[in-house]
């Protein structure tokens, strides 16, 4: 029987080789190019229609753009709608990824620290240059808790520069943590079910909650991924002067 | 209907998603700040120590983070009073009941 961690290998599916560098198409990337295109179709598709009174698909689509659009406003405040297209686009991004990995024989990418540390460190670094383009060098203060006593600064500014660079490993390793973790779980039950025999209707039956759970937690996944980047969004932009 | 009473945490979809934040900050403290003194270390060659001296400053960052989560103050860093945030404090008391 296949090991549960099969399901996370990566298979080229188009051999490139550039440069000694191997860019090879995977089913991981295939999973990434099939979410941005569902995405899209999802979108464009559904409002085509623009109707009044929107239909089914409308208002699905209105209702993914009014939630990120309600996240963002309470969030971040009214400034950071210029941000908006990227949060919105990081979410879907994220949850689309995560609810393709739900259908059987797919792929799951978020399940890979590589993908969800790449997504983080771009919030990281473009959140940092968010807050050093608007505050300058007074961008240094954050590092330093008003009100502290200044014979505190030399134990406190580390601790506050450590707890600014553990953001985007916390962020990274929660959503590939749970979406691998949950993953190898359903195969596990799932392998459970099969050499069980008659019995395995037991299995079965935890099988099928921890399918529902898995979906909660694909969406909810994507959620505090995008609201932690809008609440980092939210220390750069206004650094609690 | 505001979004933020949907998601407020009565749902147990909110109060988990913040269960799985504070679970993760602390370890990653950990993990970058014993990394960035091992990483020192060999830099430097001093021995252990800076990966000793990181691992605790580590450990404080991350229960920081998780201090500030927990008590709604989002995951700001050098965070300064709560009455900076009282044009957009609903997040923070949603947060603090959970």
């Amino acid at each position: 029987m296949a090991s549960p961690v099969e399901q996370f290998k990566l298979k080229p599916l188009v051999p490139i080789e550039i440069g000694g560098v191997d860019l090879s198409f995977t089913n991981s990337a295939l999973f990434m190019a099939l979410a941005v295109a569902a995405v899209a179709v999802f979108l464009i598709q559904s409002m085509r229609g623009r109707h009044l009174v929107p239909n089914r698909w409308q208002s699905m689509a209105e209702l993914s753009y009014e939630f990120i659009a309600n996240m963002v406003r309470e969030n971040v405040g009214s400034d950071g709608r210029p941000y908006f297209p990227f949060i919105f686009a990081l979410f879907m991004f994220i949850l689309l990824g995560n609810l393709l990995g739900m259908v059987p024989y797919s792929y799951t990418f978020t399940s890979q620290i590589i993908v969800t540390f790449a997504l983080a460190i771009t919030v990281f670094i473009g959140v940092t240059l968010v807050a050093i383009v608007r505050h300058g060098v007074h961008f240094l203060t954050f590092f330093f808790p008003a009100g502290a006593p200044i014979y505190m600064a030399p134990l406190l500014i580390p601790i506050e520069i450590l707890s600014y660079l553990s953001r985007p490993v916390s962020l990274s390793v929660r959503l590939f943590a749970n979406m691998m973790a949950g993953h190898t779980m359903m195969k596990v039950f799932g392998g459970f079910v099969v050499a069980l025999g008659v019995f395995g209707v037991a299995p079965m039956v935890v099988l099928v909650a921890l399918t529902g759970f898995e979906i909660l937690v694909a969406v909810l996944q994507a959620y505090v991924f995008t609201i932690l980047t809008c609440i980092y969004l939210r220390d750069a932009l206004h650094l609690h002067h | 209907m505001r979004q933020s009473e949907m998601l407020s945490p009565n749902l147990p979809g909110s109060a988990m998603g913040l269960a799985f934040r504070v679970g993760v900050e602390m370890v990653a403290g950990v993990a970058v700040g014993t990394g960035i003194g091992y990483a020192l270390d060999y830099w430097l060659g001093t021995g252990p120590w800076l990966m000793i001296v990181f691992f605790f400053l580590g450990a404080a960052g991350g229960m920081m983070n998780v201090y500030r989560a927990a008590m709604g103050q989002g995951m700001a860093v050098g965070y300064r009073k709560p009455a900076d945030d009282a044009e957009d404090g609903r997040r923070d008391e949603t947060e603090r009941e959970g």
